[in-house]
């Protein structure tokens, strides 16, 4: 599935990228969530879904859990659980 | 105003009419379902600005309009699955027959996600009224509602609401009466609507007290707006068809069977034991189990974000018909986000926490300090008129003078000076919505206790009181999380250690050492939260936390949550100081405490360095922590001299140590006893009391040793 998001999207298949990956204020698109089943509902439950836009607002230092926004309202996630949505930037942007 | 006349008017006449309307407050955390319990009941459920506050269903009542109201607030969910105790309470409690009435309480600020809620809500196909709130802030975006066509769209009342200033809470009650009524949901922007329901004068038999209103209430036809996906869609309705066959026993559990199917094809499971417990039925499991695979092969996903999505993509629709922006204003950096971002910096979070933490201490510390000595001056006139008056030896005066008023003023000048600034701050970082940042900003070091982030949360509260601090760590997800965060926030110097260290160390020997009490108070805690992250078994989980914006604390919620936790603590520990001071006096009279003392004397004497007296207090402390100081207060008065002739500096500061560590009061033993069980509560007690007993023999020997060269 995730191979042929990339495929019509771009040439080739670059490397997955994870919420962690990204600079600040990066607005995001879902990819997947490869966390378990629980983490996931939730994830589920709060809008965060393949396709939904994001916005990585701020990442806490040393490691720290993430704050994104998703449909207008700010979540922190855990940096474990984060490493493990991966993403895609809807804009070009420098790495 | 003459609505609600005319209004009374039609129900004057009620006395065969059910009167009592049960109502349940629904919604998803931090909307403000408290708030508006507090404001239709004029109770005071515990209220603030992070989400998880309310851990128990509450329950609330009043007259409105000749009929009496049941009304109670459900702890904040996200879904009806049931995959967290409050869901399962939750769900269990919205479709059985003791409520009659469901608000759902709204969030206008976040109606997307808050939408969730209320399309699962709308599955169980119970009488509802939508209640959205902050409707104050959302204007302030420059952005509109359409009420009008909200209504349309869902079928039922929807209401604005301002709950904090209590705009519009009564407008729910009096919505929930017509639906009582009427059995039929009323839309106020459609002046036909209004005109039928006139015309429907409502004849005796509609609404006698035997009628459930939920068999009866007509639900309206929301297919449209609750349809899923083609490929889901066909599935389900599968299911359904395969669920009506066996209505009969499926009918006793109060869930449409359109709510059955989603959920077991989510595999819920409350709902799958359902299916299980019933021979005919289990085979539908089987056709759920292929079902499923062929939608998750079909669509790439699992099941649950297969359907979460049909349902946001419906929500979406519904927002982009509703929402309108007025103007479209350059959004400006408002001051909520410039504390936002100051408050979650990479450096200066940390600084303005730590300056918090601190905050909390000094601030009380200033004002209790100060009025404390106001009182200990008037205590201390008082005392030289009543002597002059009664005379030296009178015995009755001495108990009930020095015991039990001695008491009274030992509480309020030693104790009640604290507590209240205390509570008054600890009600502010409530109600600002400081906390969730604290969690974010720790969340990285709790992990390596084996907890997340969410723990700051009870723990900070827990600077007020363990108790209630003990029963907040239901926020956290699993059992071993919530037994290490219980166990951390047992250890935190609530107000009543804070008193004890304040009144004695504080006062006497400096603020140097308060602050040293309390960084060995804190590594105490990293030292066992090492611990028991080593020893339980499990992993510790990730955070998911909402976030929500800054708030300027309301004055009144705040003046009146400090005033009812005040109250409570008088009423809850005044009778326990003075009769324990009546009795003190007494038995120090007779010499009856000196068995109790030399039983304890090992310890006491010999291994702490303290006067064996103090063997009784540390006693009385269990019950309330605050009781060894005044205690200690009393003695000396009683025997003419200062805490300083009774206790010298070191000693002070070993008899705070002790009383800081030792034992988690009585009332939080019961409450960790109840929330997991009594096995862990007395593994905690005595890990506790060991290190009070090592740490403070430490230093008592380090200090004999050091100062013998």
């Amino acid at each position: 599935m995730l191979v042929n998001f990339y495929q019509e999207k771009d040439q080739g298949t670059p490397l997955l990228k994870c919420l962690t990956d990204f600079e600040i204020n990066a607005k995001l698109t879902v990819l997947n969530v490869n966390a378990g089943f629980f983490a996931k509902r939730k994830l589920s439950n709060l809008g965060i879904l393949t396709g939904v836009k994001i916005i990585k607002k701020r990442a806490a230092p040393l490691r720290g859990p993430i704050e994104l926004i998703v449909k207008g309202s700010s979540l922190a996630i855990g940096r474990g659980l984060a490493t493990k949505i991966v993403v895609k930037c809807e804009e070009p942007c420098t790495l | 105003m003459s609505n609600s006349i005319s209004k009374k008017r039609k129900i004057s006449k009620k006395a065969k009419y059910k009167d009592i309307i049960n109502i349940a407050l629904a919604g998803n955390a931090n909307v403000g379902k408290s708030v508006i319990f507090n404001q239709l009941t004029g109770l005071s459920q515990t209220i603030g600005n992070w989400p998880g506050k309310t851990v128990e269903k509450m329950e609330g009542h009043l007259n409105f309009l000749g009929y009496h109201f049941n009304i109670v607030d459900l702890p904040g969910i996200y879904s009806l699955s049931t995959y967290s105790l409050e869901e399962i309470i939750s769900r269990a409690y919205i479709v059985s027959e003791e409520v009659d009435i469901i608000i759902n309480v709204i969030d206008a600020t976040n109606l997307e996600r808050n939408l969730f809620f209320t399309f699962q809500l709308l599955e169980l196909k119970v009488p509802m009224i939508l209640a959205i709130n902050q409707m104050d802030i959302f204007y302030k975006r420059n952005l509109i509602l359409n009420f009008k066509k909200l209504e349309d769209i869902f079928k039922l009342p929807v209401i604005p609401v301002v709950a904090v200033h209590g705009k519009g809470v009564h407008k729910l009650l009096e919505e929930a009466i017509e639906l009582v009524v009427y059995k039929h949901p009323t839309s106020h922007y459609i002046q036909n609507s209004k005109k039928i329901h006139e015309q429907l004068s409502h004849d005796d038999k509609k609404v006698k007290n035997d009628l459930s209103i939920k068999k009866t209430f007509q639900f309206p036809d929301l297919s449209s707006i609750l349809k899923c996906g083609k490929e889901v869609e066909t599935k389900v309705y599968e299911l359904i068809r395969n669920v009506d066959k066996f209505s009969n026993y499926f009918s006793k559990f109060n869930y449409p069977s359109r709510f059955l199917a989603i959920k077991i094809l989510e595999r819920d499971e409350e709902i799958e034991k359902l299916f299980k417990a019933n021979q005919e039925t289990s085979y539908i499991i089987d056709l759920v189990e292929k079902y499923r695979k062929e939608l998750e092969e079909y669509h790439g996903e699992d099941i649950s974000t297969i359907i979460s999505s049909e349902i946001y993509t419906n929500i979406h629709k519904i927002i982009e018909e509703v929402v309108n922006v007025k103007t479209h204003v350059e959004k400006k950096l408002f001051w909520a986000d410039k504390i936002d971002h100051l408050t979650t910096h990479s450096f200066w979070g940390y600084v303005i926490l730590a300056l918090i933490l601190f905050g909390i201490y000094f601030f009380t510390f200033l004002i209790g300090d100060f009025f404390g000595g106001v009182i200990e001056d008037m205590f201390e006139a008082l005392n030289n008129f009543i002597y002059e008056v009664y005379g030296d030896d009178n015995l009755g005066v001495k108990i009930f003078w020095e015991g039990g008023l001695g008491g009274l003023f030992g509480a309020v000048g030693g104790v009640l000076v604290y507590v209240i600034p205390f509570f008054l701050i600890i009600e502010i970082l409530q109600d600002s919505g400081y906390l969730p940042r604290a969690a974010y900003l720790m969340d990285r070091f709790m992990h390596s206790l084996g907890v997340h982030g969410k723990t700051i949360i009870p723990m900070i509260l827990g600077f007020g009181c363990n108790v209630p601090a003990c029963t907040g760590c239901r926020i956290m997800e699993t059992e071993r999380e919530k037994k290490i965060s219980i166990a951390l926030t047992s250890l935190v110097p609530c107000a009543a250690v804070m008193t004890v260290v304040l009144g004695l160390v504080g006062r006497y020997v400096g603020i140097t050492w308060v602050l040293i009490l309390f960084v060995i108070n804190f590594i105490v805690i990293i030292i066992v939260g090492k611990i028991l992250n080593k020893i339980l078994p499990g992993q510790c989980t990730e955070l998911i936390m909402e976030m929500h914006e800054y708030r300027v604390p309301n004055y009144s919620v705040i003046l009146k949550q400090t005033w009812v936790r005040t109250k409570e603590f008088i009423y809850k520990a005044m009778p326990i100081i003075i009769i324990s001071g009546i009795i003190l006096e007494i038995l120090f009279m007779f010499r009856l405490l000196d068995p109790v003392n030399s039983l304890l004397s090992p310890i006491t004497v010999y291994w702490l360095g303290l006067p064996a007296i103090t063997g009784i207090f540390l006693i009385y402390g269990i019950l309330r922590k605050e009781l060894t100081l005044v205690l200690l207060a009393l003695l000396a008065n009683s025997m003419g001299t200062t805490l300083l002739g009774l206790l010298t500096p070191f000693q002070m500061i070993i008899f705070s140590l002790v009383t800081m560590l030792y034992i988690p009061c009585f009332a939080t033993v019961v409450l960790i006893a109840k929330e997991t069980n009594w096995k862990f509560a007395l593994k905690i007690t005595l890990l506790e009391i060991g290190m009070a007993l090592l740490i403070g023999g430490i230093i008592n020997w380090g200090f004999i040793f050091l100062t013998s060269f």
